[in-house]
């Protein structure tokens, strides 16, 4: 498709290996992940069967974010690390206050953490039958100012529209686990449409609560295991049982190339085609044979006219649930059949490192992804000792992989059934 | 395929919202000026200070759920049955069949901007589970939702920000493009926005965009009060643009439409969707230069802003205006479509609803229609919108009839 090019020009993230993007890739590339023992706040007698999470530590705060408005400001934590994220991407970027005015925010949420402290308000002095609304509501104004129901869903991109000056749409997605992936293909897409020249695209996200991940416990999406400790998170690997949380958030600049260079820019990566699609399926599983995955690529690889051997990686969703790895390998086989490009194809898995951050996963993903192109430098799927026999890819197990990525995909599958699927490309001046 | 100048014509509306379930009915109810907005009512709470709503009639949502195979509906909000109607309606006014495979369609969602399942969920497990010092047991609440399996595990998934999305695909088995938002006036945009930019780009031949969302919970609309969203003195009417306007009513509904492009579709008359600008802030929207037939536009209930918003309004220079959500309420989710639909059955039948109440205009800024619907030529017309949160929205309508 024509168009202006799109490059990505600020990187920030906040995972469970800290609070910047450098410390996140160079523990990934030693092949390190932060999942340990977590137990929900409202839990203290590790009862709770979900023992392992990837939480962000607050521990490895750099003084220099001591004072960010993040953490003074009533918000839920997840808008909490997706504005220093955002904040990052355009500390990162060189962007002054002035280019950030004309420029779009386009951040993605998730599911809301319901604070039992505002569920506690419905119970009334007198016990009736079920809880008393009447008397909720004439304590409404107790309600938490920092939790879910006091926080309209567009707030992290309010907040950061708001404190950057951005003037332009502010967007707020919403497509469960797709959607850091969704605001990035969005705001690539807006951008060489040529309706803004600028964005700060991506999300945040955490699930780590007693109902949220109850829920995804009791769906058997979240694993329970215990036998392999803290290195759980074993995508493609033949005893990987379930996803593991993480939370966090990510934010990328993307920008116009030429306005990029007008200023004196390096770019990480340039994104060059984006593709989502639907499965069709089922609302809780992906379709078996990775149907709406493979679309969700092939559309991306059309929409940057690129054909499919000229593929090097593929950062993979990868959740190390049973049904999305082997469905996932069989679209990338679907895809890259023509003579068998899938076998010299790159697959790597970042939620091995840093967990699932649900509606957030895309965007370090992403940011991985363009520094792989940047770099030549795969993260690993660790964790991967024993492939299933229907995982049968170079899943670049344990170790990081110097080799050249000229052109890579970064998927994202969210619950529901939404497909995308991003096309990122080394820079180079000249195409 | 390709060419950017493609115009996108609605090929199929479907909507339902308070005071109509399907096109034709919301219709009628602005004509009438019938309002959907009745006293609040729960079974669950109740409010003095907030005590009316634009509520969709339990007998609607059952026939709703009609619409929503079995096997989806334990997935479903109420919201998202109503957006599953919504979009039937769309898909067969249009005359098209996802199933029939012959075209390639993409999906836009937006979903209201609280989707926090009710906590109606939890009551009976918050009262079982009472106790501690600070009333509630966590122990025994988390044995009883872990172990016995108290709390519906589904509820995770109805709380999905794109459980609209999910299901919708489901129910028509879609399986193209998908982009799911989560805000009104600005997720109508967004929405509008991409599902526009894909036909015109040819990836796909047919847009269903679709909305839905209630406020019908207790937080949610005490949360819209102390925002000042919505009146808090007993209204049971809401008067936007009137100076006897007492503050927001809260709304619930879906509405749904199926765009395609002008060229692929049989001679007609047909309302194009032209340009779509969208601002942070209202005043700085840029309206179209020349002057419409007509405007459909939201007001607050509140006086000293409406009076404000008519004037920058005004720069559209209408000859005639109109608001439905004197019948609506405020729509969390759709409010950009169901104006969309207001504006295409303006234009398809050359008349203008009046807006319904309306008797002391705030300013004479804007040539509200009031009392009874008023004929007129119409050819043009801009729809303006805007969020709580200042965000404008503004849509330029064409009528044609090229037979």
């Amino acid at each position: 498709m024509n168009g202006a090019r799109v490059v990505i020009t600020g990187l920030g993230a906040v995972t469970g290996f800290g609070f910047t993007w450098q410390r996140m890739w160079s523990e990934m590339l030693r092949g390190s992940h932060c999942i340990r023992p977590w137990q929900p706040d409202e839990v203290s007698d590790g009862s709770f069967p979900v023992g392992f999470a990837a939480p962000v530590d607050m521990a490895l705060l750099p003084p220099h974010l001591d004072e960010h408005p993040a953490w003074r400001l009533p918000l839920e934590k997840r808008s909490r690390y997706g504005w220093v994220a955002a904040s990052q991407a355009v500390a990162d970027s060189g962007l002054d206050a002035a280019d950030l005015r004309e420029a779009a925010v386009l951040s993605a949420s998730g599911a809301p953490h319901h604070m039992l402290d505002d569920m506690r308000l419905a119970l009334a002095e007198e016990p009736g039958a079920g809880a008393d609304w009447a008397y909720l509501m004439r304590r409404a104004d107790r309600v938490h100012a920092g939790g879910s129901l006091r926080q309209a869903s567009d707030r992290l991109a309010r907040v950061i529209a708001g404190h950057f000056g951005c003037e332009g749409p502010v967007v707020n997605i919403s497509s469960a686990c797709a959607g850091a992936a969704q605001a990035i293909g969005n705001a690539f897409q807006m951008i060489r449409r040529g309706e803004v020249e600028l964005a700060l695209a991506g999300g945040a996200d955490s699930v780590l609560n007693l109902d949220t991940m109850g829920s995804l416990y009791l769906l058997g999406a979240a694993t329970s295991e215990q036998r392999f400790g803290a290195d759980l998170c074993r995508p493609f690997d033949r005893h990987r049982s379930g996803l593991v949380a993480g939370e966090g958030g990510g934010f990328v600049v993307l920008e116009r190339l030429d306005r990029a260079l007008a200023r004196g820019a390096t770019p990480y990566a340039e994104v060059v085609g984006y593709g989502s699609s639907l499965d069709g399926y089922k609302v809780t599983a992906p379709d078996p044979q990775g149907r709406g995955a493979a679309l969700a690529m092939q559309a991306a690889l059309d929409d940057a006219g690129l054909d499919p051997q000229q593929v090097d990686l593929i950062n993979a969703h990868g959740t190390s649930t049973p049904l999305n790895d082997v469905a996932e390998t069989l679209a990338i086989k679907t895809v890259f059949a023509r003579d068998e490009h899938y076998r010299r194809l790159a697959v790597s898995a970042n939620k091995s490192q840093f967990g699932h951050l649900i509606a957030a996963a895309g965007a370090p993903e992403v940011i991985v992804t363009a520094l792989s192109c940047r770099e030549d430098r795969i993260t690993p799927t660790v964790n991967l000792h024993e492939p299933d026999g229907d995982c049968d890819l170079d899943y670049c197990a344990n170790q990081a992989v110097h080799r050249s990525v000229e052109v890579a995909l970064s998927n994202s599958f969210g619950f529901g059934g939404l497909n995308t699927s991003l096309a990122l490309r080394k820079y180079r001046r000249s195409r | 395929m390709g060419a950017f100048t493609q115009t996108i014509a609605i090929a199929g509306a479907g909507c339902v919202l308070p005071g109509g379930a399907g096109v034709e009915d919301f219709w009628n109810s602005l004509c009438a000026g019938r309002s959907g907005i009745v006293p609040l009512q729960s079974s669950l709470f109740h409010g003095n200070r907030v005590a009316a709503f634009g509520q969709i009639p339990e007998e609607v949502r059952q026939a709703c759920r009609q619409d929503v195979p079995r096997n989806l509906q334990r997935y479903c909000t109420p919201a998202v049955v109503l957006g599953v109607a919504a979009a039937r309606q769309a898909l067969q006014e249009a005359g098209v069949d996802p199933r029939q495979g012959h075209l390639r369609f993409g999906l836009y969602c937006c979903q209201g901007g609280y989707t926090h399942p009710s906590l109606d969920a939890y009551a009976e497990l918050l009262q079982e589970c009472r106790g501690g010092d600070d009333g509630l047991d966590l122990r025994q609440l988390s044995a009883r939702v872990l172990e016995t399996r108290a709390l519906d595990p589904f509820l995770v998934l109805k709380s999905l920000s794109n459980g609209l999305s999910g299901v919708v695909s489901l129910a028509f088995d879609l399986e193209g493009e998908c982009n799911a938002y989560m805000q009104g006036v600005a997720g109508n945009q967004a929405a509008l926005r991409e599902a526009c930019a894909a036909l015109r780009s040819g990836r796909i031949d047919a847009a269903l965009v679709v909305a839905a969302g209630s406020e019908l919970d207790a937080l949610a609309l005490a949360e819209l009060a102390r925002a000042g969203i919505i009146g808090t003195n007993g209204a049971r009417a809401f008067r936007p643009f009137d100076l006897d306007g007492e503050g927001g009513v809260a709304g619930e509904g879906a509405a749904a439409l199926l765009l395609r492009r002008s060229e692929d579709m049989a001679a007609g008359p047909r309302v194009a969707i032209g340009t779509i600008a969208a601002q942070a802030e209202l005043a700085a929207l840029e309206l179209p230069g020349e002057p419409v037939d007509l405007l459909v536009c939201h007001g607050t209930g509140v006086p000293a802003v409406d009076r404000r918003l008519s004037a920058v309004l005004a720069r559209s220079r209408p000859r005639h205006a109109t608001c439905a959500q004197p019948v609506t309420g405020l729509l969390s989710a759709a409010p950009g479509l169901a104006d969309l639909i207001v504006a295409r059955s303006s234009l398809l039948r050359q008349c203008v609803p009046p807006v319904a109440g309306l008797e002391r205009p705030v300013s004479a800024d804007l040539p509200f229609v009031t009392g009874a619907p008023q004929a007129a030529r119409l050819r043009s017309c801009a729809v303006v919108g805007r969020d709580d949160n200042g965000f404008g929205a503004c849509y330029r309508l064409d009528y044609a009839d090229a037979r």
